[in-house]
């Protein structure tokens, strides 16, 4: 089964293009209001409603790509964040870093 | 003691001394034997005391006073006697009166301008003082003694030895030491500083210059001190404001550069026409990136917050990728680009920085030349720099221009002119990476011939 990646970004077109992203990159996006299990997350740390939905996973948090549009001194980064990506980032970035996550590259 | 009572005291005295000459003539009966010259002392000092008009009146009143007596004593003179002893008395008085008036109001005169002076540099904003050629001050305005109280600057000593003196309660003390030093040692040269309060974040802006009088000699020197803690808090407020824009525009731009990416790949579907739109979408939106990711640049550097990843890095190299990096343009427009290196030495640098300088050099001397022009990159050892030169045969800028080159947003008339992109923050950017290297950057051109830049990088910044 696909891994299912939470989108947690306030901006709806970006919430769009990067439930496109992830769809076409073989996972499973899952809105922020749909509290069902979940793989990995794509944040937006600068995002507060992106960083609430973050918080209901407590202690057992998943793996978490930011994706934010400022850098990572600022300091908002979350502790399970395995990879820090600056806006605009292109798919191939975003495909990088999540395939590290489940280390094999899912299909195109 | 004023004027005023100064003048009645002296007139008094001459009173008196005239009073008493008089009593002791006639008390021993001297009128025929010393004349009216025993009277004149009195009545020149009541003269020049009282003015022009009060000493034609006291001399006339000593000149009667003595003819009186001289009656009354049956001294006998005759008319010419009279009129000559009258005639020298008023002369006397009156010119001794004038004189007096003269001496006063050049006096006033000198007292007004200085009053008038002083009162100019006490009301300006600035502290202000003048020393001689050891540093001890001669004049200083009411502004610089509430600065330097603010400061806590001891009241003694040479202005050097004072401005050392609070060197610890300063934020940077060590920088501020060596820049006093430095300081005290040029004597020749005007200087401006800033310098930081520790703790309350003030901040201060000294100036300091030579002064000379009119023939070119020195006098002293001229020390200006004022409070720009208002205009920093200005200059952090308007970066804080780029940076915070800076950063929000990358929402819009994810977006618009996201789906340009889906729609790139439907591009079969969009037609001629269609693809050549995304064509310039595309990079339009990469110049927006790249601008974006230049403000941001900037305000780091205006803020300090660059920090150098320093490690051995081969120039050679750096150029040989910036130059391939700008090939397909330079193909494009028909421009030929060469690179020269002379076993320049390694140095150490920060990769990510210095790249960046190169390839806004390089890119920078592609886009300002014009088909079948040249642009060279020479590499070469100098001591224990490295020396890159960066020549061109491009549109060139204007001699007058020249000096604004790496101020922000700076572009060349001869850019706008022919309508060449750019944000004017490229040398802006370069020459601060390369300052904080510990180099330098220099530019020479001349319009329709070309430019020159060379950068000079030290072995260790």
């Amino acid at each position: 089964m696909s891994p299912r990646i939470l989108i947690a970004e306030c901006d709806a077109d970006i919430r769009e293009l990067l439930e496109m992203t992830v769809r076409r990159l073989g996972y499973v996006p899952v809105d922020a209001t749909d509290d069902s299990e979940v793989d990995a997350v794509l944040l937006e740390p600068a995002c507060e409603s992106g960083r609430s939905a973050l918080r209901r996973f407590g202690d057992d948090a998943p793996p978490v790509v930011c994706l934010s549009i400022y850098p990572r001194e600022h300091g908002l980064e979350p502790a399970t964040s395995v990879a820090y990506l600056l806006k605009p980032a292109t798919s191939a970035q975003i495909a990088r870093a999540l395939g590290r996550i489940f280390a094999v590259q899912p299909a195109h | 003691m004023s004027l005023g009572r100064r003048r009645y005291f002296v007139t008094f005295v001459a009173l008196c001394g005239l009073g008493v000459t008089w009593g002791v003539m006639v008390a021993f009966d001297w009128v025929s034997k010393l004349g009216i010259v025993t009277f004149v002392p009195w009545a020149a000092l009541m003269a020049f005391d009282l003015g022009a008009l009060g000493g034609l009146c006291s001399a006339a009143a000593a000149a009667t006073l003595y003819l009186v007596t001289a009656n009354a004593q049956n001294v006998v003179l005759d008319n010419v006697q009279i009129g000559v002893r009258l005639g020298s008395m008023i002369v006397l008085g009156l010119g001794a009166g004038l004189a007096g008036d003269r001496l006063r109001s050049s006096e006033r005169a000198q007292r007004g301008v200085a009053a008038l002076q002083s009162a100019l540099i006490d009301s300006t904003l600035d502290g202000i003082c003048l020393t001689d050629e050891h540093g001890e001050i001669l004049i200083s305005n009411k502004p610089l003694r509430y600065l330097a109280r603010e400061l806590g600057m001891p009241q003694e000593g040479s202005v050097p030895e004072r401005l050392i003196a609070i060197a610890d309660r300063l934020a940077e003390p060590e920088r501020y030491r060596a820049r006093m030093r430095d300081l005290s040692r040029t004597t020749g040269e005007a200087s401006l500083d800033e310098f930081e309060l520790r703790g309350s974040g003030r901040v201060f802006r000294g100036y300091t210059a030579p002064v000379q009088d009119p023939d070119g000699s020195f006098v002293g020197r001229v020390w200006t001190l004022r409070e720009v803690t208002a205009d920093r808090e200005l200059d952090r407020m308007r970066d804080a404001f780029v940076a915070t824009v800076s950063h929000e525009l990358r929402t819009p731009l994810t977006s618009i550069s996201g789906f340009l990416e889906m729609m790139q790949e439907e591009e079969q579907a969009l037609g001629e026409s269609g693809k050549r739109y995304l064509d310039v979408i595309r990079r339009s939106t990469e110049r927006l990136h790249a601008l974006v990711e230049d403000l941001l640049l900037i305000a780091q550097i205006e803020a300090k917050r660059v920090e150098l990843d320093l490690l051995p890095v081969d120039v050679v190299d750096l150029a040989t990728s910036a130059v391939e990096g700008q090939r397909p343009a330079a193909d494009e427009k028909g421009v030929t680009v060469e690179i020269v290196a002379d076993h320049p030495p390694i140095v150490r640098a920060d990769r990510t920085r210095l790249t960046q300088v190169l390839d806004n050099l390089v890119s920078n001397a592609v886009k300002f030349t014009n088909e079948g022009g040249t642009v060279r990159v020479h590499i070469a050892g100098k001591g224990d720099a490295v020396e890159l030169v960066i020549t061109d045969t491009g549109i060139g800028i204007p001699p007058d221009e020249q000096g604004q080159l790496f101020s922000r947003f700076f572009r060349a008339s001869t850019a706008t002119q022919h309508a060449i992109p750019g944000t004017g923050l490229g040398l802006s950017i370069s020459r601060a990476l390369v300052e904080q290297h510990g180099g330098t950057i220099s530019v020479e051109s001349a319009v329709g011939e070309g430019t020159q830049v060379t950068i000079s990088i030290p072995a260790t910044p």
